[in-house]
């Protein structure tokens, strides 16, 4: 076996999608190491809001990631595929939903799980359900409840009254955050998610070299505010407007990085739809009627749940069989 | 036919033995939890109304509610005993209150299925002890993140807002049925 | 007639070769819910036990005079008698226990594992084999339920039967006694009880194989799992 075919098989592995095959000019390396980059800006804006000792949970993170998948795949005699930096990504990832000032050593349990029982336990890269990186928030989440909701205050912040989130704010004390601070991020929040215009700028690079699918955070984007705005104008005394919950909270970071991640999403456009709208709809009841002020991840891991069976409901017929004909069911 | 018979006779012989031997394990244990039941009650009365030496239900109260007397048989408080939704599930709960029902004595929380080490914090420890005299007119409020200032107010638990919010609402809807009750002037 | 087994086989083999909770996975239910600490886990274990080792006893000692239609029947009520005699001794004697371990102690009845040893045990055994059975398997349940209970309770509350074991700086992990924790701890629980099952396994075979072939001739092993992969 030459080097080159370990590189072919390694793309094979990672196509999930159904014939034909096309051959993809991205390696998994390469779609990694530029879902990093896009990641650039937030980073740099967590950093500068929140202070650099952020770098230290991020470090943390990746580090932790990469050596659970290290470790996991040498105990079950696979070839390590560390260097492909999946696992780096999903620590990159966990990290930056994690609220500033975290605990070190959280993180990295936090980090051991998304890798282990989130990514590794399944059988690895392309076999997990669930977004790695919101198993391990979502471990983590239940495990520290305390730790994960206790936001530090923005260096920059001049006016902020508390170092409430957005959504807390809103939620418990009935405070509305302007749109401004939640675009450019100076407020409180996880390290990633603050700043709107950071994440964004991330986000269309990698839709316009097409590396993420369009579909998916423009249909969680219209769906936040066709539901949100339906709630809004239901009540708009009690329910934030939809651009509210657009810009506040986690909703951008994952409609951008997490719900679109390759594996837990669906492979086809009409399934990327009913995944996204779904997202938004489970988000807005969590969020105006749940018991907790965001609900991003869980509405993410719970629509993660349904990808194998919106992928088979939204299959497109092969070519030449009528829809809904005879020979439908023969396969 | 003897078969059914048969059939009819042994599940017939089992049903009557396991019936009398439970009777006469249920005649033993009635007294016992009665007994426990009993003193757990006792034991939570005293806790919200530690001057108490006697108490007696207040039998016409549509809730359970108990009038709570000291040595010389003077009334110096009611018990009640009041329940309603927590973040999870039921939260039940005894709060002692003075005469007039302005004050709270104290507050236990007798039963919870709140998230452990968090909702459940509302059982302990600082947050019960922040009801003991504390005045109940117009109604119970709560303050969050900062300390409380009015005489009326506690601090809700944080990261437990919601069940220490359900716990001030539970007091105040039981004191509000304890006083149209009380108005309602059946004594 | 099958070759009888040592009577001291029939009470190990509850420990660990066909454990309720490692190998047959019955008896899910209180084994998920009840088992936030140690405590819980040896109350519920011992609970079972008792109900457990009466019925197999009285059910292997009548099982002659039960016919065969109406056995499923009778089982459940002798099984219902003896879990009503534990719930209301507990809710007497033990009211702080009770309160625990909740809804848990009545739905003893409804534990399979119960069910399933009457059926697949006690109703064709002799008395002494199904105490035997019995107490093996109501032993390797409360092992399990222990084991598990213990690992919850040090993580997620610091502490062994109430006796703190982990220092002060470690943080608890809440999601430890929740449910979701239990569900994370039989899983992984059971991935390596497969794991040893599976090594210990390839050993054997391996032992074997080397035994055929010093005198010259190879071992084929029927339906063998490990040749597909």
């Amino acid at each position: 076996m030459t080097a080159s075919d370990s590189e072919e098989n390694k793309q094979i592995r990672f196509d999930l999608t159904t014939s034909p095959h096309l051959h993809s000019k991205w390696s998994t390396q390469k779609v990694m190491w530029l879902v990093v980059a896009s990641l650039a800006p937030s980073i740099f804006t967590s950093l500068l809001f929140f202070g650099l000792y952020q770098l230290l949970i991020i470090a943390v993170a990746i580090l932790f990631a990469a050596g659970t998948e290290y470790a996991l795949q040498v105990m079950r005699n696979k070839q390590p595929t560390i260097l492909d930096g999946s696992a780096m990504l999903t620590g990159l990832l966990l990290a930056l939903t994690l609220p500033p000032n975290f605990s070190l050593s959280a993180t990295a349990i936090g980090s051991v799980v998304a890798v282990g029982l989130g990514k590794q336990i399944f059988g690895g890269l392309g076999f997990n359900i669930f977004n790695p990186a919101l198993v391990g928030r979502a471990f983590l989440q239940a495990a520290f409840p305390v730790q994960i909701t206790t936001w530090s205050k923005p260096h920059l912040a001049v006016d902020t009254i508390s170092s409430a989130t957005p959504l807390a704010a809103f939620k418990f004390d009935h405070v509305s955050t302007e749109i401004g601070p939640l675009f450019f991020g100076n407020i409180g929040g996880s390290l990633g998610e603050t700043s709107a215009l950071a994440i964004l700028a991330g986000g269309f690079f990698l839709i316009a070299i097409r590396i993420v699918n369009w579909q998916i955070p423009v249909s969680m984007i219209l769906g936040m505010i066709i539901f949100g705005g339906v709630f809004h104008l239901i009540n708009p005394a009690v329910n934030p407007s939809p651009l509210f919950h657009i810009f506040a909270g986690g909703f951008l970071f994952g409609a951008m990085f997490m719900a679109t991640d390759w594996v837990t999403s669906p492979i086809t456009s009409s399934g990327m739809w009913i995944f996204g709208l779904g997202i938004s709809l489970i988000l807005v009841v969590i969020r105006l009627y749940g018991g907790l002020p965001e609900g991003v991840m869980y509405s993410i891991l719970f629509m993660n749940a349904f990808v194998p069976l919106i992928n088979r409901l939204t299959q497109p017929a092969i070519f030449g069989i009528k829809q809904g004909g005879q020979n439908e069911k023969s396969y | 036919m003897k078969k059914v018979i048969r059939m009819i006779l042994t599940l017939s012989i089992i049903g009557i033995f396991s019936g009398g031997v439970l009777s006469k394990i249920n005649d033993w244990a009635v007294p016992y939890i009665e007994a426990n039941k009993k003193a757990a009650t006792e034991k939570a009365i005293s806790l919200v109304q530690p001057e108490g030496k006697n108490y007696e239900r207040i039998k016409e109260a549509p809730f359970e509610a108990y009038k709570v007397f000291d040595e010389q048989n003077n009334l110096i408080g009611y018990s009640l005993v009041y329940e309603g939704n927590g973040f999870q599930g039921k939260i039940r709960l005894m709060a002692g209150v003075s005469v007039d029902l302005n004050k709270i004595t104290a507050l236990e929380i007798l039963e919870q299925v709140e998230t452990p080490g968090l909702g459940t914090k509302v059982t302990k420890e600082p947050f019960t002890s922040q009801f003991n005299n504390l005045i109940t007119t117009p109604q119970i409020d709560w303050v969050k993140g900062v300390k409380p200032d009015k005489p009326n107010e506690i601090q809700a638990i944080t990261g437990a807002t919601i069940s220490s919010k359900a716990v001030v609402a539970i007091i105040n809807s039981g004191i509000d049925q304890l006083r149209n009750f009380h108005d309602s002037g059946v004594k | 007639m099958k070759k009888q087994v040592t009577l001291s086989k029939e009470f190990l083999k509850g420990l660990w070769d066909i454990n309720p909770i490692f190998k047959q996975v019955l008896g899910m239910c209180p084994t998920l819910a009840v088992t936030v600490s140690a405590i819980n886990g040896i109350a519920m274990g011992l609970a079972t036990t008792f109900v457990l080792v009466c019925a197999s006893l009285l059910i292997s000692t009548i099982r002659k005079l039960i016919p065969t239609q109406v056995r499923i029947a009778s089982f459940i009520v002798i099984i219902a008698t003896f879990v009503t005699i534990v719930d209301l001794v507990m809710k007497a004697k033990f009211p702080e226990l009770s309160k625990a371990l909740g809804p848990f102690i009545p739905l003893i009845v409804v534990n399979c594992l119960i069910l399933g040893r009457q059926e697949a045990f006690a109703s064709k055994s002799k008395p002494l084999r199904a105490l035997l059975d019995a107490l093996g398997n109501g032993a390797g349940f409360l092992l399990a339920l222990f084991v598990l209970g213990g690992i919850r309770e040090i993580i997620g509350s610091r502490t062994l039967l109430g006796f703190q074991v982990m220092p002060n700086g470690f943080e608890p992990w809440l999601i430890m006694i929740l449910p979701a924790g239990a569900f994370l701890t039989l899983g992984l629980l059971l991935g390596f009880a497969n794991l040893y099952t599976g090594r210990r396994d390839r050993f054997e075979k391996e032992a074997l194989q080397a035994q055929y072939r010093s005198v010259g001739k190879e071992a084929v092993f029927q339906n063998d799992p490990s040749e597909k992969s």
